[in-house]
């Protein structure tokens, strides 16, 4: 359904199909990656599946997520929407105060959320920043360490030029930790809009909700 | 009388000399003899080769420098200790010596590994018409000692001759790795006992350290490492003393690096290889606890190969000092874990304390939402 024919004039089209098909590969992504992962680190305690079994899969899931951000990073460069991320660097601090207020006080009383979920606006001010870092940063420094991983051998020379293993392992390993947290408040967070099941049927349907 | 003590004496003391020496020195055959015409690499036999009936030239030369750096000259081994039925030379023949020599049998010497090597796979391949001697995969005057070999060496030299794991390994993740880190019969032969060596790395010229170099160095002698590194004397370089160790090569403006492989000790188990008996379970070796890593030693070696091996703690091995080795799970790095469970347990706190407050504060927002 385009946003034209939107029924409702309080709907608003924000997660494009792309933007969808890319958030929930990446979500299921995640999940496997995450299992297999706790698998593979305390393979002596956890006893989901065999050693092998778990990197083979961790394996293949990595190079779907990888292959799957690339669709992300296309779709938001050449639709130009790359800039729902990019901060308003005069405004971006007094948002993001009046964002960290809304969350950690505003809700409780029931005052409404500063930021609007718009198509052009899509994102809070925390939301940008987080996920700006998330997305240009971090989520690609746990890609590169994959790969260095999946390979060893091959990719030896830029190991030792970035310490060793045991140095792209710890950046992978504590990015391991930061996403499985992470998924946590972003679950959280997701339950916050006028229904606590609002913002993921968007995620499926694409319209927002407006009350 | 006296003719028969002096008699006596002489012979007496010609069966001690005798006893006390080695059998080459008995027999009178020393190897300059025998490289006197095996040193010439022109020096060849002609046979026929019993299968295809077909007429070969065996070459019969020694390396006499390869044969100096081999475990068995360093061993005392001389050549007449293998070609035992060489008990003299007679120079006024062409040929000194018979013609046919019998077959060395290694398992005079190495019985054990010859009782390893009845059950194994190896041994196995004589039903299919294949013969697999010693030294198919030792070499026979070259055999180098193995005890300070890399896996690259060890693997290069013995299983690699015949064997392509590329081809048979599609089922290990990261075979590569493996095939870098771990020598083959560490899996192979699953009752070998096995050791981590740890070597010193120099980062700045590139080159393992040699315990020469690095004893050089500390200015100390090799009796006298373990006791100026073990200073509580639990014959153990603990985590504490090898911080210390680190400290005083930097001191010394060394920056090495600790390069850590799994290996095989020198034991007559290596050599049985059974079909399907290969470990294949990782979780053996991939796992905190795993026995794999009981034996963990940083190795001096000497430039004829030999090592001195000084245990240490294995918890080195989960420590950043070895950043060139790390085994998924196995040699995970403990502090990491808990800062993880930091990490975790900071995101479901902040999640669950908001949702709490959520439900206390949930009647405030109703009412506002009915006014």
């Amino acid at each position: 359904m385009h946003p034209q024919h939107a029924l409702n004039q309080q709907m608003d089209y924000v997660h494009p199909a792309p933007v969808r098909v890319w958030h929930w590969i990446n979500a299921s992504g995640f999940l496997f990656l995450i299992l297999t992962g706790f698998q593979i680190r305390y393979a002596e305690s956890i006893n989901l599946m065999t050693l092998s079994h778990a990197i083979n899969l961790h394996n293949y899931v990595g190079f779907v997520v990888i292959a799957n951000y690339f669709l992300w990073l296309s779709y938001y460069l050449g639709s130009g929407k790359i800039k729902l991320y990019i901060p308003d660097l005069r405004r971006v601090v007094g948002l993001a105060i009046r964002q960290a207020r809304y969350y950690g006080f505003d809700f409780f009383l029931g005052r409404p959320n500063p930021h609007t979920m718009t198509a052009e606006n899509k994102f809070n001010a925390l939301q940008q920043q987080a996920y700006l870092v998330i997305m240009l940063v971090l989520l690609p420094a746990q890609m590169i360490s994959g790969l260095f991983l999946w390979k060893v051998k091959g990719y030896e020379e830029y190991i030792n030029l970035l310490g060793g293993i045991k140095v792209i392992d710890t950046i992978h390993v504590l990015l391991f930790f930061f996403f499985t947290s992470f998924l946590f408040i972003h679950c959280y967070l997701a339950t916050l809009g006028h229904t606590p099941l609002a913002h993921f049927k968007a995620m499926f349907t694409g319209y927002e909700n407006h009350h | 009388m006296n003719i028969l003590t002096g008699f006596n004496l002489r012979y007496g003391l010609a069966i001690l000399v005798l006893c006390s020496l080695s059998p080459s020195w008995a027999w009178g055959v020393e190897n300059a003899e025998c490289l006197e015409c095996h040193s010439d690499e022109s020096l060849t036999k002609e046979s026929t080769d019993n299968i295809l009936n077909t007429e070969i030239t065996e070459s019969l030369y020694v390396d006499e420098e390869s044969f100096n750096h081999s475990i068995h000259n360093d061993n005392g081994i001389a050549c007449v200790d293998c070609h035992a039925d060489i008990e003299e030379l007679n120079w006024d023949e062409e040929l000194p010596h018979a013609a046919t020599l019998e077959s060395v049998c290694c398992c005079s010497c190495h019985e054990e590994s010859a009782e390893e090597f009845k059950d194994s796979v190896h041994m196995e391949i004589r039903k299919k018409g294949v013969t697999m001697t010693c030294y198919a995969c030792h070499g026979y005057h070259d055999v180098k000692p193995m005890e300070a070999a890399l896996v690259s060496e060890r693997a290069n030299s013995v299983c690699l001759k015949c064997h392509n794991p590329a081809h048979t390994h599609d089922w290990l993740p990261a075979a590569d790795s493996h095939f870098a880190f771990v020598e083959c019969v560490v899996c192979h032969a699953p009752e070998v006992p096995r050791t981590i060596n740890l070597r010193f790395y120099d980062l700045v010229t590139n080159q393992f350290l040699s315990g020469d170099q690095l004893l050089d160095t500390l200015g100390i002698e090799y009796d006298a490492f373990m006791t100026t590194v073990d200073t509580n004397g639990n014959q153990q370089i603990d985590t504490d003393e090898f911080d210390d160790l680190i400290l005083m090569l930097k001191q010394k403006d060394v920056h090495a690096a600790l390069r850590a492989e799994l290996v095989a000790e020198i034991n007559p188990l290596a050599h049985n290889i059974r079909s399907g008996s290969a470990q294949k379970d990782c979780g053996n070796c991939h796992a905190a606890d795993s026995p794999y890593f009981n034996t963990v030693s940083i190795l001096l070696t000497n430039a004829d190969g030999s090592i001195e091996r000084c245990t240490i703690d294995r918890s080195v091995l989960q420590s950043y000092y070895v950043n060139h080795f790390y085994l998924l799970g196995g040699t995970r790095v403990k502090l990491l874990d808990k800062i993880g469970l930091l990490i975790l347990a900071g995101g479901a706190c902040g999640a669950g304390l908001h949702l709490l407050g959520r439900i206390l504060t949930s009647p405030i927002r109703r009412k506002k939402s009915k006014k």
